[in-house]
């Protein structure tokens, strides 16, 4: 009995201080998450920003009191507004904004809340791109040609003109700024649709002439590669029979300069037996050979 | 000990809870030790194959660079909580978002007409100011788990704006033709590092493991023309092709001939240098023959010669010897139905035939006078 009374008692006591802590610790600490940041009051008056993650102390309610903040990057697109570019171009564009608190105190003084301070920045941002797209021409956003180009320092001009006096004013810190879309007002599109339309037919007609003028190109000379390779073979031809002819009568001049008068002699007999065809009819007189034999005959 | 001393009101007050917990411990003082070890065990965590854990302790993050910080699949031991979290990020899964900012899909009311409402439909414009349509798939994974949790902005909010942000400037320096045949590869590739370069800007957290692009082309309402220009593209090639294959069918065939007429050429001369190699040669035997023996050589050529005349000829007419050297008058008749010819005193100067190998005393008529 008195071991189970002593055991209760400690018991008691345990339980007891381990309320007591829990409560004292749910009083006076403060956890201060990784990406969030806390707003210590007392009795209303902001007396610190605890910035840093980890654990922070305060005095208990109703002394002090405290405002959780997200201290994370967030995005915000604006609206899609219509500007003129310094060519007095119209154009719509929307920007988007990575932005964080940059001053906690401030932030909740100014805006007190996210959505608060996303209408703050989309003036703010929407200014902007007002006035810095004013001063370049269109073809610093949208050219085939790199050196007009100057995104990079349009978005580095709105970020420089709007991130001081966001922090300053509203404790919010912009962190990148870019141009999200780029779009034409609803009644110059359909100039350029005529424009598109007018260009696509120029290259429809280009492509089929150029298609049509290398067709003929290739045909042309397809021809011509054709004629000097016969012309070539005609020449080839023409030298081996010139050759060959030369040869021909080279040998015929050694063979028959040996005897002139028999080759004159062999020749006529070819001439004659040339010369009488199938249908011939020769007329011979009889005192000529061979039927002068038979009437010498016939005479003696 | 402390109780005792306290004031007889708050013993008074702490009665019924002492109570209360000397009859839990008595009947259930087993459940409440089981309850109590396995609260201190609670921040023990299964870390899966596919994630990392980070450790919060009193929120703030263990460990200073991202190797130290992120623990790997197993069991992971950590104080319960209040004092740790236990942040469990699936770094190797993938995500998908579907971007269709610069989409006209899903509005087909105006999508055919000649007016495009840039809040409604997305578009984007060309280096050349040609508006395109652009809709996109890009998958995403966790690339630094603390980053991605605890500084990062929502990452399919960024990816979205991040890539259409990259893609309207990608767009923005190249030509609508370019974009739309050949360049493609290089579009992808362009926006896929500068999203990734807005990603890191931003502390996202997060890696674009693939861009895909499902659609991109002109508004619907100007597709005839685009495909009218692909279709002369085509048309052109096919010409080209055509006029190839004119070329690799005419040069050939024009080099057969040539070879042709030359091998045949070549084939000529041959038979005739040996012709007349042989021709030669015979001559020369001939006249080796002749030399020896001219009287009977001539004589048999004459008479070789006459005969071949004469087996050849369809007719053989003979006629008698003038009278006195000339003939005066005198007709043949080769066929009736021509008109005789009369051999005047012109041809009749033959020599006479009292030598054989004397000039041939005939005359020919040619076949044609027969018909």
């Amino acid at each position: 009995m008195v071991d189970a009374m002593r055991s209760q008692r400690s018991l008691r006591a345990i339980v007891g201080s381990l309320a007591l802590a829990a409560i004292l610790f749910q009083a006076t600490a403060v956890v201060v998450r990784e990406g969030h940041a806390v707003l210590i009051t007392r009795f209303g008056r902001p007396l610190r920003a605890a910035t840093e993650s980890g654990l922070h102390w305060k005095l208990p309610w109703p002394v002090d009191q405290v405002t959780m903040l997200d201290m994370r990057r967030r995005v915000y697109e604006t609206g899609l507004t219509e500007m003129l570019t310094r060519d007095k171009k119209n154009i719509i564009a929307r920007t988007f904004v990575v932005w964080r608190i940059g001053n906690a105190l401030t932030f909740i003084q100014a805006i007190g809340s996210s959505s608060g301070a996303e209408a703050k920045l989309d003036g703010l941002l929407t200014n902007a791109a007002i006035g810095t797209l004013g001063g370049h021409d269109l073809s610093a956003l949208v050219s085939t040609n790199p050196a007009d180009l100057q995104v990079d320092s349009i978005e580095s001009e709105l970020l420089s003109s709007t991130a001081p006096m966001a922090l300053q004013n509203y404790g919010v810190a912009i962190e990148e700024i870019r141009i999200e879309r780029l779009a034409l007002p609803t009644e110059n599109v359909a100039a350029v649709f005529e424009q598109m339309r007018a260009e696509r037919r120029q290259f429809a007609a280009k492509y089929q002439a150029e298609g049509d003028q290398a067709a003929s190109k290739i045909h042309s000379e397809a021809d011509l590669e054709a004629a000097r390779i016969r012309a070539k073979g005609a020449e080839e031809t023409a030298r081996i029979r010139g050759e060959a002819a030369a040869k021909v009568a080279k040998i015929y001049a050694d063979a028959h300069r040996t005897d002139p008068e028999l080759y004159r002699f062999t020749r006529s007999l070819d001439s004659l037996t040339k010369l009488v065809t199938g249908n011939t009819t020769l007329i011979l007189r009889t005192d000529s050979e061979p039927f002068s034999l038979l009437q010498s005959q016939g005479h003696k | 000990m402390r109780e005792r001393g306290l004031p007889s009101e708050v013993r008074r007050l702490a009665e019924p809870v002492t109570r209360l917990l000397d009859g839990a411990w008595q009947r259930m003082h087993w459940w409440i030790a089981l309850m109590a070890a396995s609260y201190a065990l609670s921040g023990i965590t299964v870390v899966k194959p596919d994630e990392v854990a980070v450790i919060l302790r009193w929120g703030r993050l263990v460990g200073e660079v991202p190797a130290l910080q992120e623990h790997g699949a197993g069991l992971l031991f950590a104080f319960p909580r209040p004092m740790d979290e236990v942040v469990r990020v699936p770094v190797k899964h993938v995500w998908e978002v579907t971007v269709n900012t610069l989409d006209s899909e899903g509005h087909p009311w105006d999508a055919y007409g000649s007016a495009l409402d840039p809040v409604k439909q997305g578009y984007a414009l060309t280096g050349d100011q040609n508006i395109v349509h652009v809709a996109m798939v890009a998958r995403y994974r966790v690339r630094d788990a603390a980053e991605w949790a605890f500084q990062g902005p929502k990452a399919e909010r960024v990816l979205l704006t991040e890539v259409t942000a990259a893609m309207v400037r990608s767009l923005g320096e190249m030509k609508v033709d370019q974009v739309l045949a050949d360049g493609r590869k290089k579009l992808i590739t362009t926006v896929t590092r500068r999203a990734q370069s807005g990603l890191d800007a931003s502390h996202s957290g997060i890696e674009l493991s693939s861009l895909e692009l499902t659609r991109l082309g002109p508004p619907r309402a100007l597709a005839p023309e685009f495909d009218a220009v692909q279709s002369a593209f085509i048309g052109a090639q096919t010409k080209q092709n055509e006029a190839q294959g004119f070329a690799q069918s005419v040069i050939p065939q024009a080099q057969a001939e040539a070879d042709a007429a030359v091998q045949n050429a070549r084939g000529t001369a041959e038979g005739d240098l040996a012709s007349a190699r042989g021709e030669a040669e015979s001559f020369l035997v001939l006249n080796r023959e002749y030399r020896r023996n001219p009287e009977v050589v001539r004589e048999r050529l004459y008479r070789d010669a006459v005969d071949r005349a004469i087996a050849g000829a369809a007719e053989v007419q003979w006629i008698p010897p003038p009278v006195g050297g000339s003939y005066h008058g005198f007709r043949i008749t080769v066929n009736p139905s021509d008109e005789p010819k009369e051999i005047t005193d012109s041809i009749s100067e033959g020599a006479p035939s009292s030598s054989p190998p004397a000039p041939l005393p005939l005359s020919a008529v040619g076949g044609e006078t027969d018909e």
